[in-house]
């Protein structure tokens, strides 16, 4: 009675003992190899790429302190105040002064306009100065020495200066002791084209350049853990209000460009795609692991177990192997992502951080997940199963329904597309889609296998071949309709999570290299006099690839938005914005330039009428992030005089074009008449140098910015994203395959009893052999068809929603993924029941546990 | 009674039988008579539509299925006709399989001892597919007795064995029977087993009847 008594007690390590046990043995069975390859392969996915995308996304953080100079940079016209500074270190931050101003640097009889920054002993907080002080490039981590100036090379050009010398800025001296090639926090833009000179704060007094009055901007750099800023808000808020120019890390990250965006939602795809294939696998899986362990369960409870011990012996046993599957897969994952790091390694200067424990967790709850929404309600199957089978073989529990097995993986699948895409909308969006989808599938399944068994009846009757094969397969498959109807959904699914990552792959690049066309212009030319304007062009147009006309360039103010100052008329946390700080460069166009796109309102047609307000175009991020609309009247001041525009359209404009782009367009006849030069980008082959030497010597004012390097990083960066995207690619085939292998394997038994049948009936290898082989192409054809169906719609509602692409058709599909399908469900239908064939009947007969 | 939807079956009916610690007793009758659907109830893993039915002096009807699970664990064997063996576990597992539930230290040693016991110490690690009917069965036997059973249910043990098989059989069960001091409940139509036990009863249209040993035929 003891014994008895002890089992409702029965030690929790007991039982975990017994059923890793129970899980060692079962390892055996193809069906748990399914479930592990198809649990890890889940793990492996979504930690690969959740530990690239946290470790990417935590590296730009760091390098847009870096760009910014500081986790928290704040700027105003005047001093910071103590109390400002005491609260920022109190909050964990450490603090660095820097002062901007522009003034004129001497050396000898050379005077030039420089823009000086003047840095403390903390600068750089991040990243170092690329500096040559003589013995070629070296990497500092400070800025100049009290009494020393470090140049840009132009500035050292310019002024004819070389180390040693000594150069005068305001009333002192300084020893030009280095030649700056890069400043860590330099961030490249067209407002600032005064060459540089770097000096230390101790100087500044002595300069006498700031005096009431002078156009000084102060810069307070701060630097700290990450959730130093957390706290602050209120007070970045407060000061936005009053002014103050506040960059953010968190707010203000430097835009990935289009192609590494597009490339991280792509990986948050794949990486779903692959989590939803695992789980179909594990579906499939978990229905033979529960058709085999039925006699198990009645066995245990033939010995005396209760309900309660085969429910915890079984989620144990699984539990087990999800914990092993998803610690495999985290470190399948891990190498994962070094891999993909290695591909992107170029792009990505940066070190990145160290991978954080947060993509593991994720990757465990993903495998749990998987199995408790796919597996579950298969499962209790076992905990249903009556002692009495032991006795009477037929006393199996009833499987659950299909659409209960669906719904509760469909379910836990949107929790997953929840929890990943932090996105409830979308989320809820694909979940019910994908319902829809199911349900349309199911009828289209239950209609192709009709025109299946109608089509096998029509087949000319004749006694061996392919056409009796066709016959006798396609028979099998329509009788186990449902069976069969379950498994062309599986396959389908998967044929569809495999054509839509291939299909994405393949639009995404070509959009890519469209957008790097060979001859991309290579050269900005600035500051080109109305004078030059008419020989440039000639040049240009005989010598160069001229792909964008001369734009002419103003410079003004933003001072008033419908009359009111423009500080005070635009959202609170936008008065410290650089756009009403700095001059903004406008121009004239009569047409919409290249590669901008009419958002909102209407192009002005002609030249302003006199009287009426004069129209003008923003562009839509600029006018969104000043709380600008239509009809609003905007004044600049421009040398001291005012122009007024009132917003006529909203452009959308592709930063990522190369060219001369404009936050503030007029039109023709306007701005003529202030002060202007013109700007322009060109295409020049490397092979032209003697016409960029005669462009330096007869236009000797222009400045000429080469972005060859800007360029070929741009293309390196698509070459590796490409890359990147390939090897999840092959990550996504690799587990559709998996569920393939789980599937067919799951419906090994059956197939075995009908082959058994047909032996004993007088059928040879080779007929048994062809007749799997078409009962199987058929399965793929059909799935195939329901895939691309699927992918089509899927990848329409994808690209117009979420890559920003236009939809287009994949005709070639449509043969090819049916085609493909019946290739690849044949052969690994023909290789899994090679084994069978050979059994004699007997054995595969037994299989079902008939003897 | 099975109630097999369109009409109701009466398989068992007015049936008394009372089996004493220690004993073996032989149930015999047609294929169909119920023979197993007897063993079923009396092992308590069904439940009869009417009548009473103790196990260890315990009466079953007041128990769920999971209680009467708790009753049979560790005090009950069985040997089934076609073996019940996992095919995926070894000789040795197989035979560990009911310990498993309510383990023990040696568990592992009381198993091989079995084994051994049923001759087949030298094929611990083999897979059912790897024994013959006669090996599968003794491994059956071995896991029946491994937990000390005071009572080992078997359902027709020979009737997928070629009789010297089968005889061999026989003898192994009742010798182990004997040494353990088991009682044992035999469903047979194999009349040479059941001239072995203590005691025989025929069933017939749904009733048990005795019989004298002596009256079984040869």
């Amino acid at each position: 009675m003891t014994r008895a008594a002890a089992l409702p007690h029965q030690g929790a390590i007991q039982a975990l003992r017994f059923s890793a046990r129970g899980l060692w043995r079962d390892l055996r069975a193809a069906d748990v190899r399914a479930l592990f390859v198809a649990l890890m392969l889940a793990v492996a996915a979504s930690t690969m790429i959740g530990f690239f995308l946290d470790r990417l996304d935590r590296g730009l953080t760091r390098q847009a302190g870096q760009l910014l100079g500081g986790d928290l940079v704040l700027e105003q016209g005047q001093p910071f105040s103590p109390e400002l500074r005491r609260t920022l270190e109190g909050a964990g931050l450490t603090l660095s002064d820097q002062v901007d101003l522009v003034s004129m640097a001497s050396l000898g009889d050379a005077f030039q306009v420089t823009s000086l920054k003047v840095v403390d002993d903390v600068y750089p907080h991040y990243g170092q100065v690329l500096v040559d002080r003589g013995a070629g490039s070296e990497a500092q981590a400070r800025g100049p020495a009290p009494g020393e100036a470090w140049l840009a090379p132009r500035l050292a050009l310019l002024l004819e200066a070389e180390l040693g010398d000594r150069v005068r800025i305001g009333e002192v001296e300084l020893t030009v002791s280095g030649l700056v090639e890069r400043e860590p926090d330099q961030s490249a833009g067209f407002g600032n084209f005064n060459p540089r000179l770097m000096m230390h704060l101790d100087d500044l007094a002595a300069t006498g350049l700031v005096q009431p009055g002078s156009r000084v901007e102060y810069e307070l750099l701060a630097a700290g853990p990450p959730d130093a800023l957390n706290g602050l808000d209120s007070l970045l808020e407060a000061l936005r209000r009053d002014g103050v120019e506040v960059r953010d890390v968190r707010r203000d990250r430097p835009g990935l460009g289009n192609a590494l965006d597009r490339a991280e939602r792509y990986l948050s795809l794949a990486g779903l795609a692959a989590v939803l294939l695992a789980g179909v696998a594990v579906a499939m899986a978990t229905r033979r692991y529960v058709d085999r362990h039925l006699d198990t369960a009645a066995l245990l409870r033939c010995f005396g177990a209760t309900q309660r011990q085969l429910t915890r012996l079984f989620a144990l046993q699984l539990l087990w192997l999800a914990l092993v599957a998803a610690a495999l897969g985290a470190l399948l994952g891990l190498a994962g992502q070094a891999l993909l790091l290695g591909l992107l390694s170029a792009f990505l200067p940066l070190t990145l951080p160290a991978p954080g424990p947060l993509p593991l967790l994720l990757g465990v709850l993903t495998a749990v997940a998987v199995l408790v929404g796919f597996a579950g309600p298969t499962l209790l199957r076992l905990k249903r199963v009556s002692a009495l089978k032991v006795l009477r073989r037929e006393l199996d529990p009833l499987p659950p329904s299909a659409w209960l097995v669906v719904i509760v993986a469909s379910l836990v699948f949107g929790a997953l597309l929840w929890l990943y895409s932090g996105d409830i909308g979308l989320a809820s969006g694909l979940l019910l889609g994908g319902w829809v989808m199911l349900g349309l599938l199911w009828g289209l399944g239950r209609g192709l296998l009709a025109l299946v068994l109608w089509l096998v009846g029509r087949l000319p009757a004749g006694q061996g071949g392919w056409g009796q094969a066709l016959r006798l397969g396609g028979r099998q498959l329509a009788r186990r309709r449902d069976a069969s109807l379950g498994q062309m959904l599986a396959f389908a699914v998967t044929f569809f999570a495999m054509a839509m990552i291939a299909l994405v792959r393949g639009d995404l690049l070509t959009t890519w290299q469209a957008q790097l066309p060979e001859a991309m212009p290579n050269y900005f030319a600035i500051n080109i006099q109305p004078a030059e304007r008419e020989s440039f062009s000639e040049v240009l147009e005989a010598r160069a690839d001229d792909r964008t006309s001369l734009y002419p360039m103003v410079r003004g103010r933003l001072t008033a938005i419908d009359g009111t100052p423009a500080r005070e008329a635009v959202p609170a946390e936008a008065r410290g914005d650089n756009a009403l700080r700095r001059e903004l460069n406008l121009t004239w166009q009569e047409t919409l330039p290249e590669g901008n796109r009419l958002v909102a309102g209407r192009w002005f047609s002609a030249e302003p009428v006199r009287g009426e307000p004069v129209p003008i175009s923003l562009e839509d991020g600029f006018a969104e992030r000043l709380g600008l609309g239509l009809g609003d009247t905007l004044t600049f001041t421009i040398g001291g005089r005012e122009v007024s525009g009132r917003v006529a359209s909203l452009r959308n404009l592709d930063w990522d074009s190369f060219r001369p782009n404009f936050f503030v367009i007029f039109p023709p006849g306007t701005l003529d008449r202030f002060g202007h030069s013109y700007i322009t980008a060109f295409y020049l082959d490397p092979g032209e140098g003697e016409t960029l030497r005669g462009l330096v010597r007869d236009f000797p004012g222009v400045s000429l910015l080469n972005i060859d390097a800007i360029l070929a990083q741009v293309r390196e960066l698509v070459a590796q994203v490409t890359r990147a995207v390939e090897l999840v690619l092959a990550l996504v085939l690799l587990a559709g395959v998996s569920v393939l292998y789980a599937a067919l394997t799951a419906s090994r038994p059956v197939r075995a009893h009908e082959g058994g049948l047909l032996r004993v009936f007088g059928a040879g290898t080779r007929t048994l052999s062809r007749v799997q082989g078409a009962e199987f192409a058929i399965l793929g054809l059909a799935s195939g068809l329901m895939g691309v169906l699927l992918a089509e719609l899927a990848t329409a509602g994808l690209y117009a929603l979420w890559f920003d692409l236009p939809p287009r058709p994949h005709p070639l599909l449509w043969l090819s993924l049916p085609l493909g399908g019946a290739l690849l469900i044949g052969a690994i239908g023909h290789f899994l029941s090679r084994g069978l064939r050979r059994e004699a009947p007997m054995a595969s007969l037994g299989l079902l546990g008939e003897t | 009674m099975v109630d097999s939807g369109e009409r109701r079956l009466t398989i068992l009916s007015d049936l008394a039988l009372e089996v004493f610690p220690g004993e073996s007793v032989a149930i015999l009758g047609q294929s169909g008579a119920g023979k197993s659907t007897l063993l079923g109830l009396l092992a308590g893993l069904d439940t009869p539509s009417g009548g009473r039915l103790e196990l260890f002096g315990q009466s079953l009807a007041a128990l769920d299925e999971d209680g009467r699970a708790a009753l049979r664990a560790g005090r009950v064997g069985f040997v089934f006709q076609n073996f019940q063996l996992l095919p995926t576990l070894t000789a040795l597992e197989n035979v560990l399989l009911p310990l498993e539930l309510s383990p023990q230290r040696d568990g592992e040693a009381r198993a091989r001892e079995w084994l051994e016991r049923v001759g087949l110490g030298e094929r611990l690690d083999h897979l059912p597919k790897q024994l013959s009917g006669g090996e599968q069965q003794r491994v059956a036997i071995a896991r029946a007795f491994v937990t000390g059973a005071e009572l080992v249910f078997a359902d027709e043990p020979t009737g997928n064995l070629d009789p010297t098989t089968g005889a061999r059989i026989i003898e192994l069960l009742f010798r182990l029977n004997r040494e353990a001091g088991t009682t044992l409940v035999l469903v047979t139509h194999d009349h040479a087993l059941a001239r072995r036990c203590q005691r025989a009863l025929r069933l017939a249209d749904g009733r048990l009847a005795p019989l004298a040993l002596d009256e079984v035929e040869a």
